[in-house]
């Protein structure tokens, strides 16, 4: 099957050279693999440039506000778990303004795939500082040089009880399509961080730059359900700013929040008829 | 004697809750009125706390003013509550642990009941006193011992002989106390009737309007909502007790564009996080309704207190216009109602409907005699089917009511943006923006959606309007939500004054059916009542209809409002017209 099916053909906004092209892609591919029927896809996204990705698809979706696409797609997956839920947005979105979500979203291990076109800086509002953006990084808003320690969001969904982490880069759309159906086929929260340059406004983090540092964790061995070495590879960047593996760091098998809640492991809530008059009188009843 | 208040005090921990609701349980059940009211504190153990049970033959609209039985449990409550003791009344306490000299010459019925000696003797579990307690209350006001027997067994049945025989010897050993003796019959009607509060009936009427999920983080005093859908989750109801605020409203819109009727719950601090989301549904024209139950503000402000102080808050709150319904329930029995039309016209309508409760309303119980079922209908409003080509979810239509689909239907897929839209959901906020023909988009595209409330104005005939009751009265009180009940009282107080008050109350204040509500307020002689400092309905009347209304009567002490400080107020207003 191919996946043009689930392209609206709508022209992107991005820049020429956007890392975001190459999400788009590996995307589209992914799907065209695993062959959804797109009336059951719903994508959510929150607002950035990484974020307009929601023009891209001809599926159901919502282009929702900056930093909550994970709680709006949390509810669309209580109400209807027999959708295919993906969740895409910016590094800004998802680990600055809606950190609170992404923590909470993983902790839940609600079956949805998360993917994060982590460009390390604010694109849209045109260059500021982003929670990832690395120590002495000189944007508009900190023009004397980043002074905050970036968010690592591996090694946070890693212990905020994510179930599948991986890393990808928009500059190798064939690895990353890989990881990302990986995700979508995942049971439970899939968070895929993928290195996205902004080649307007982040000339630190570039093509070359990543180029030099990266690596694929599968060319290593790495045995993604210890988690003990996951936060090891998680965190390799962090203590050695030449490495920056690839790939999937971490995969396990929690209970789905789904088959735990007692009313959406029978089944959708959508659909279902509104109560009859006899039952709402024996709701009643006890109040007399 | 025909309408008399009981009031249990104590501490936080003395159970004084239960206590509450049991008393107001023994005179439900012989089918007597019952209005129950508690004052308590953001502590949970310690400080002073009180539960008051008023009784009727006749229907109330108000708490009691002053206190005709007091069981005070510790000195603190005979120190504070003294004040309240209506002439002749009785004071229940414990003469091993408070002191009463001071009532000695007030002409107080003072009762000795040595509550914890009998405990000692049932058992000892100290919360025992207020059965005891509630055993002589029955023995005074002339109910059989039975009824709290009856009770008993039924709520503590499964717990176990023990508990059950505990409670009713405790209650007999009150009742037959010597230190205790009849002084009225109080006779009910035999008829059963519900008890609740409004944040019970709102959830019940929204359960049975087919809400499917209910989101909340934790807020006084809107908690017993999010409290009621866990309870009552496996009829159906999804429920989630969210990260924030934030989430809770935006899963709701989730929820709701995968086709569930969704609610989220809040006080006024949880709203104002969810303010940004609220404009989000009515960009997406996502129905989702949103309860505000309101206390005393602003910031964290008093949160065990009542108050009306959102009205305008959650009218304008958002960046942008869109249509929006505010709707204020006016009792209890109105917020079943309420909670069940609510997401007829969020559907309908597609748009963000807002109840305006407060903690009032949300957390006083009443009895109800009856509930009319058949009154509720559901309507999910336009529903596509198929689509010739691309599905338009924004169609430009001439009610402006686009029909929506949801996602699993094949061939109806679109992506709703909170960027302004074409008919598709095609943003024109980028390579389209400043061209003409997009400017022309976002024109028709903002009328569109502002059309809806033309068209909910013409469609709902007469529900965007206040109702007037004693239409041929001289002076008429406006207001609107809770404070209706306290009104209604006060023009029940101030019949024999000669003067006759009739009351305009609001419902529903967003939007205004302008005309009609003009046509009703002019020409009359208004006094303004509600519970805030700025007289937030009178601004709202004010910019709506040019009616400007100087007499008021505002409060904003957080306690409940009594008709009898309304109507005090209101005959001094009326002397100096
Ligand atoms: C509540 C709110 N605050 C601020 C903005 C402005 N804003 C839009 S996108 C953005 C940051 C985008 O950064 P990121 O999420 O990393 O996406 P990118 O553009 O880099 O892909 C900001 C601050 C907004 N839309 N909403
Ligand atoms: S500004 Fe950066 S992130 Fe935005 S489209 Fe251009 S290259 Fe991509
Ligand atoms: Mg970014």
């Amino acid at each position: 099957m191919t996946d043009a099916q689930y392209r609206s053909g709508e022209k992107p906004v991005w820049c020429p050279g956007c890392g975001d092209y190459g999400v788009s892609a590996a995307i589209m591919k992914a799907l065209g693999e695993l062959n959804i029927p797109k009336n059951d896809i719903m994508v959510v996204t929150g607002i950035g440039c990484s974020s307009a990705i929601s023009g891209q698809f001809s599926t159901y979706g919502i282009h929702g506000i900056h930093g909550r696409l994970l709680p709006i797609a949390t509810g669309v997956k209580l109400a209807n778990p027999k959708l295919t839920v993906i969740g895409a947005g910016g590094d800004g979105d998802g680990y600055g303004i809606g950190a609170a979500h992404f923590i909470h979203a993983a902790r839940r291990n609600i079956d949805l795939t998360y993917i994060v076109m982590d460009n390390e800086i604010y694109g849209l509002t045109t260059g500021q500082a982003s929670p990832t953006s690395l120590i002495g990084m000189k944007t508009k808003s900190t023009p004397f040089g980043v002074t905050e320690n970036p968010i690592n969001p591996l090694s946070l969904a890693i212990s905020a009880g994510a179930t599948y982490v991986a890393r990808g880069f928009s500059g190798d759309p064939n690895h990353l399509s890989m990881l990302i159906k990986n995700g979508i086929t995942h049971k439970g929260f899939a968070l895929i961080d993928i290195m996205s340059p902004c080649v307007t406004f982040n000339h630190d983090n570039t093509y070359d730059w990543l180029r030099k540092r990266i690596y694929k964790l599968e060319d290593q061995q790495h045995d993604p359900s210890d988690m003990a070495k996951a936060f090891e590879k998680a965190t390799e960047f962090d203590r050695d700013g030449s490495k920056m593996p690839l790939g999937l760091f971490y995969k396990t098998s929690k209970p789905l929040y789904e088959e735990l809640d007692p009313v959406i492991m029978e089944g959708p809530v959508v659909g279902r008829s509104p109560p009859t008059t006899a039952e709402v009188e024996a709701v009643l009843k006890e109040y007399m | 004697m025909n309408d008399i208040t009981i009031r249990i005090a104590g501490a936080n921990g003395d159970g004084i809750d239960s206590s509450g609701d049991l008393i107001a349980k023994v005179f439900l059940n012989v089918g007597l009125n019952v209005f129950a009211y508690r004052s308590y504190q953001s502590i949970i153990r310690g400080g002073h706390v009180w539960h008051q049970v008023r009784i009727s033959q006749n229907e109330l609209h108000g708490p009691g003013e002053k206190i005709n039985i007091l069981v005070a449990l510790n000195q603190d409550s005979i120190d504070l509550q003294s004040a309240h003791m209506a002439e002749g009344g009785s004071v229940i306490y414990d003469g091993s642990k408070s002191n009463v000299d001071a009532l000695k010459d007030r002409g107080l019925n003072l009762v000795n009941l040595p509550m914890l000696d009998i405990v000692l003797k049932n058992g000892g579990d100290p919360l025992l006193k207020n059965v005891v307690a509630i055993g002589a209350i029955m023995k005074m006001t002339g109910i059989d011992i039975g009824v709290f027997s009856d009770i008993i067994k039924s709520k503590f049945g499964k717990k176990g002989e023990m508990i059950v025989n505990n409670n009713i010897n405790s209650a007999k050993a009150g009742y037959d106390d010597p230190a205790v003796k009849n002084i009225m019959e109080l006779k009910g009607d035999g008829k059963k009737r519900y008890m609740m509060d409004g944040n019970t009936a709102l959830s019940i009427g929204a359960f049975a309007s087919g809400c499917r999920f209910y989101a909340a983080y934790p807020m006084t005093p809107a908690s017993g909502i999010l409290h009621w859908f866990a309870a009552h989750q496996k009829l159906g109801v999804v429920v989630k007790q969210t990260e924030d605020e934030i989430a809770a409203i935006n899963m709701t819109i989730g929820a709701a564009s995968a086709g569930a009727r969704s609610m989220c719950g809040t006080s006024g601090g949880g709203f104002s996080l969810m303010v940004e989301a609220l404009g989000l549904s009515g960009m997406l024209e996502v129905p989702i309704v949103v309860v505000d139950s309101q206390r005393g503000g602003p910031s964290t402000g008093l949160p065990t207190k009542t108050e009306q102080g959102d009205l305008l808050f959650v009218s304008h709150a958002s960046q942008g216009e869109f249509p929006r319904i505010v709707v204020s329930p006016r009792n209890i029995k109105e917020s079943l109602y309420v909670g069940a039309e609510a997401h007829n016209l969020a559907e309908k309508y597609q748009c963000p409907v807002i109840i305006l409760m407060d903690l009032y309303i949300s957390e006083h119980a009443e009895s109800i005699n009856t509930f009319e079922l058949e009154g509720i209908k559901v309507d999910r409003g336009k529903i596509a089917t198929k689509s010739d080509g691309r599905f338009k979810r924004y169609e430009i239509t001439t009610d402006g009511i686009s029909p929506r689909s949801f996602p699993g239907t094949p061939g109806l897929e679109f992506i709703a943006p909170s960027d302004e839209h074409d008919e598709y959901g095609n943003l024109v906020t980028d390579f389209n923006a400043g061209i003409d023909k997009y400017v022309g988009i976002r024109r028709q595209m903002h009328e569109k959606r502002m059309r809806k409330i033309d068209t909910m104005l013409k469609e709902e005939k007469g529900v965007f309007v206040p109702d007037v009751s004693n239409a041929d009265a001289e002076y008429f009180f406006v207001t609107f939500g809770s404070t209706t009940e306290s009104v209604m009282e006060a023009v029940e107080l101030l019949s024999p004054s000669g003067k006759k008050f009739g009351i305009i109350s609001f419902k529903y204040l967003m939007p205004l059916d302008v005309e009609k509500t003009k046509a009703l307020l002019s020409g009359k002689k208004l006094i303004d009542v509600e519970y805030n400092f700025t007289a937030q309905l009178a601004y709202l009347i004010k910019a709506n209809t040019c009616i400007d209304i100087s007499h008021r009567i505002l409060k904003y002490d957080g306690e409940a409002f009594t008709g009898r400080e309304i109507a005090d107020k209101a005959l001094e207003l009326v002397s100096k017209w």
